[in-house]
């Protein structure tokens, strides 16, 4: 990342990152989404993506999960190799992804969400006490606790996808576009509960188009362009009007 | 013949439908596949019936539970497990080509006529009651799927298992990311249905006493469209459609006039496609059509 | 194995355009054009004068299998275009050989055998070309009149309710008496009126009309729909009428595909037009790959090959010292296990849904 302008985030890791990105490329039917992308997540740290539609973010964050194929690089988390693994083996690895739109089970309930989210779960807390801990995060979901997630407004489902997938006790949680749809209100709930799920400890990145909120939540922020990574920004960046114009528009 | 007889009759060969219809069902649900070979499981665990009788009931029909379950599994592992990637249509074909496959499989290891043995022969007697002369095995059969149906019910809604299988029939993509172990899944499902298809082919055998190569296939059609008729996108359409195909067959065959009642089929066929004109979900569809994307 | 298994979504077997291709000009085109109908045709007839040259048995089987050529190539206009899975086609073929059957065979003969008829059909008889042009028509009339019903179906339910129609018309044809024999019996005495050499130009007449169809501007719209149905509305293509189109003419191949079965085998009877015959040409689409004529025509080839060698497999072969042979029914089994085979390995099938190219020179320009 030496070649990146401003004001990079100069974070050489002393100990090795939790999760370490390197090169890492995707294509659907041989053209290429992503094109060789190097990240890296330290413990305990936040990590935004942004970029315009199509950059190729999901596309990061799928292979990351398990969920594409990768076609060539690595990720490793905490030294495991990611890629190449299942997403529910990726789930047991300790890295869960929230992935874009909220993906309700319809018709069950939000206990029944929450429970399946406990499925891959890789701690010794038992789940009832997990649970009355991301309801005490998402306070709605205590409420509604009988409600199939279909009948859920859009903020509450973003919520209680959430909260499922903390309860697989991610030690990388990667959120995509949580706030895809959801009003400004919803949106600060969301990411009020991201900011006490960081401050409890867990890595996140969070892929997502606004770039000054992004900027400005994160340690680090990157920004991707057309499969590729062109910027990393630090949170002073938030209000500086030319890097912000080349966040949303590339170099 | 008395009302009363034909509404048990009725019953019970919609019940039967019905189980024929909800291991379809189920697997549909996770693999977006409808399985025309759910009748070779079928006549595969009848023949393990006629095949072990001498052996006594307990073993017999362990063995063909065993057979149906089996089979069931091996056809998830050798053939589907390898075209979980295409589209629905593909996966038929290959469910199509697969019974015809193993038909002849059967007609190879055992000839084309049919094998006999007295299964469970003293089920096939009758009983009085209330003045109704009603046959026992209807009203076993009758039982028999009630308890069945309450079990897989408290599988899907109770335990933790059940609730993966839901959840992978909903959305497979998200249950995986959430961890749910999608061949697992798969293989359980499969092993249910083949299961499902073995307590079928012991009240089929019962009630014919012989199996022969194509024994499954007319019981695994009907019950195929009723169930997609049903709304094959949820396990409680299937199960009413294929319950309403079995209902309406024993009903057509004890009421319609004589000389038509061989067209039976084909009425049961043309109210089949004008349902599906209808509602071409099926009639018990959930909001998403079968097709989702 | 990483990625994610979902099922896939779409109905339609996705993939790529056959059509026009653009980007060519002049008579290289032109040339290319007209060898995906010349090629096909061409190997047909080599293939036909090899078999008649051998004679005995694989004359035989060369007959069959131009048979199951006009039928696959039927369904082909169908299911390639619309990308629509039918299971149903054996029925417009089963009324098709009816209809053969009850024009050619004699009607001294027939009022004997089949004494239930209606009188009209009792009596009437016809020479060959016309009891095919009946087939034909038919055919596409019952595909025609089916079409309405069928046509606003997608997928699985098109793939039942299909199957449905199979179903039917096999319970009528066994059991209505006035218009065939009584239940289940067979229609004996169709005259061999068609010969391997009428039988090869009926199957090019086929593909002719196949090749037409397919260059005609309903052929390309309905290929449009193919990959994606939620956009054809927005996009102005009435797709049911343009599938209606292809369903009636596929209908009628397929009954004219009824009509030289009829006269091939001689005997009609309603069981013979079931599954079995719907596996075959489902199978030979699959192997040859549904989205091509080419697919069709060469799916028939080796599919018929396979079908030959197993049976001459079946009589025993000997080898040096070696006497191989398969037992008694290895051979269907064997068939069977190609066609999932086929389906796992190239599920495009041999072509990948692609005509044939003009083997001199190949055109990879794409535009
Ligand atoms: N399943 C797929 N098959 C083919 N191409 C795909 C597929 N998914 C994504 N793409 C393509 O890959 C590129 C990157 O897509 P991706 O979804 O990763 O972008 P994104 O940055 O997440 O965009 P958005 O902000 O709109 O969510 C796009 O050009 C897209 O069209
Ligand atoms: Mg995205």
């Amino acid at each position: 990342m030496s070649d990146l302008p401003g004001k990079v985030a100069a974070t050489t890791p002393t100990q090795t990152p939790l999760l370490d990105v390197r090169d890492l490329e995707v294509r659907y039917s041989g053209v290429p989404a992503v094109k060789g992308v190097s990240f890296h997540v330290d413990r305990g740290e936040t990590v935004g993506l942004i970029g315009p539609n199509g950059a190729g973010k999901s596309s990061t964050v799928l292979a990351l999960a398990g969920a594409v194929r990768a076609s060539s690089g690595s990720a490793t988390l905490d030294g495991v190799e990611l890629t190449g693994h299942s997403p529910e083996e990726v789930v047991r690895l300790g890295l869960s992804l929230v992935p874009e739109g909220r993906n309700m089970f319809d018709g069950l309930t939000v206990t029944e969400n929450l429970r399946l989210g406990a499925v891959a779960r890789r701690s010794e807390v038992p789940l009832t006490a997990a649970i009355a801990e991301v309801v005490e995060l998402f306070p709605i979901l205590g409420e509604f606790r009988d409600r199939p997630a279909g009948l859920l407004s859009g903020g509450q489902q973003q919520q209680l996808a959430i909260a499922r997938t903390l309860l697989a006790a991610p030690r990388m949680l990667i959120l995509d576009e949580p706030s895809l749809g959801l009003s400004p209100t919803a949106v600060d709930v969301v990411f009020d509960a991201l900011g006490r799920i960081r401050d409890a400890g867990t890595s996140v990145l969070v892929v997502e188009q606004r770039a000054e909120f992004t900027i400005a939540f994160c340690d680090r922020t990157h920004v991707l362009h057309d499969g590729r990574l062109t910027l990393a920004l630090t949170p002073g960046a938030a209000h500086d009007a030319d890097l912000l114009t080349k966040a949303y528009f590339g170099s | 013949m008395h009302f009363g007889q034909s509404l048990i009759d009725a019953l019970s060969l919609g019940a039967l439908y019905a189980l024929v219809a909800l291991g379809i069902g189920l697997v549909f649900g996770v693999m977006r596949l409808a399985n025309f070979a759910h009748g070779e499981i079928i006549t595969g665990a009848a023949y393990a019936l006629i095949f072990t009788w001498h052996l006594g009931p307990v073993v017999s029909v362990f063995v063909s539970l065993l057979v149906g379950v089996v089979l069931a599994i091996l056809m998830e592992l050798l053939v589907f497990r390898r075209l979980r990637t295409t589209t629905p249509a593909t996966l038929l074909i290959a469910s199509f080509g697969l019974s015809f496959l193993l038909q002849r499989v059967y007609e190879a290891l055992f000839g084309t006529n049919v094998r006999t043995a007295p299964v469970a022969s003293g089920l096939a007697g009758t009983v009085t009651v209330l003045g109704l002369r009603l046959q026992i095995l209807s009203l076993v059969t009758i039982a028999l799927t009630a308890v069945l149906l309450l079990a897989v019910h408290y599988f899907l809604t109770r335990t933790n298992l059940g609730l993966q299988v839901r959840a992978a029939s909903t959305d497979f993509r998200t249950a995986r990311l959430l961890g749910v172990r999608a061949d697992r899944v798969i293989m359980l499902t499969f092993g249910i249905s083949g299961g499902l298809a073995a307590v079928v082919a012991f009240v089929m055998t019962v009630q014919t006493g012989a199996v022969g190569p194509t024994f499954g296939v007319p019981l695994t059609v009907l019950a195929l469209v009723g169930a997609v008729i049903g709304g094959i996108d949820r396990v409680i359409g299937s199960l009413v459609g294929g319950f309403l195909m079995g209902f309406a067959s024993s009903f057509f065959s004890s009421w319609l006039p004589e000389g038509i009642v061989r067209f039976r089929d084909a009425f049961v066929f043309l109210l089949v496609i004008l349902v599906l004109l209808v509602k071409p979900a099926g009639l018990l569809a959930g909001s998403g059509t079968v097709e989702r994307t | 194995m990483s990625e994610l298994k979902t099922p896939a979504t779409g109905l339609t077997v996705g993939g790529r355009d056959l059509g026009r291709r653009r980007g060519r000009s002049g008579s290289s085109a032109r040339l290319a054009t007209m060898w995906t109908l010349i090629g096909p045709a061409l190997l047909v007839y080599l293939g036909t004068v090899v078999a008649s040259q051998i004679g005995g048995p694989v004359a035989v089987q060369g007959a069959y299998a131009l048979v199951s050529l006009v039928a696959a190539v039927g369904l082909q206009i169908f299911t390639g275009t619309s990308g629509v899975l039918s299971f149903g086609h054996i029925a417009f073929t089963a009324v098709g050989a009816w209809a053969y059957g009850l024009l050619t065979i004699d009607p001294t003969l027939k009022k004997a055998l089949l004494p239930d008829l209606f009188s009209f059909l009792a009596d009437v008889h016809a020479p060959w070309p016309v009891a095919l042009a009946v087939a034909t028509t038919v055919g596409g009339f019952l595909a025609f009149a089916v079409a309405p019903f069928l046509m606003r179906l997608n997928g699985l339910q098109a793939g039942i309710a299909t199957f449905g129609l199979l179903m039917v018309v096999g319970q009528v044809l066994t059991y209505w008496s006035s218009i065939g024999p009584r239940s289940g019996q067979a229609m004996v005495g169709v005259p061999a009126d068609l010969p391997l050499e009428r039988l090869v130009l009926v199957a090019i007449g086929v593909i002719i009309v196949s090749w037409v169809y397919q260059h005609a501007r309903t052929a390309r719209l309905l290929r449009a729909t193919r990959e994606d149905l939620t956009a054809a509305p927005g996009s102005g293509i009435n797709v049911t009428i343009h599938r209606v189109i292809a369903f009636t003419i596929s209908g009628a191949v397929c009954g004219l595909g009824g009509g030289l079965w009829a006269a091939t085998n001689r005997v009609v009877q309603s069981s013979h037009f079931g599954v079995g015959m719907t596996f075959t040409i489902i199978a030979i689409l699959v192997l040859g790959g549904t989205r091509s004529l080419w697919g069709a025509v060469l799916g028939t080839l080796v599919w018929s090959a396979l079908d030959s060698l197993l049976v001459y497999l079946q009589g025993g072969v000997t080898l040096g010292d070696y006497v191989v042979s398969i037992p008694e029914g290895a051979r269907p089994i064997i068939l069977g296990a190609t066609l999932i085979v086929a389906l796992m390995v190239r599920p495009d099938g041999l072509t990948g849904g692609r005509e044939l190219t003009w083997p001199v020179q190949r055109w990879r320009r794409r535009g």
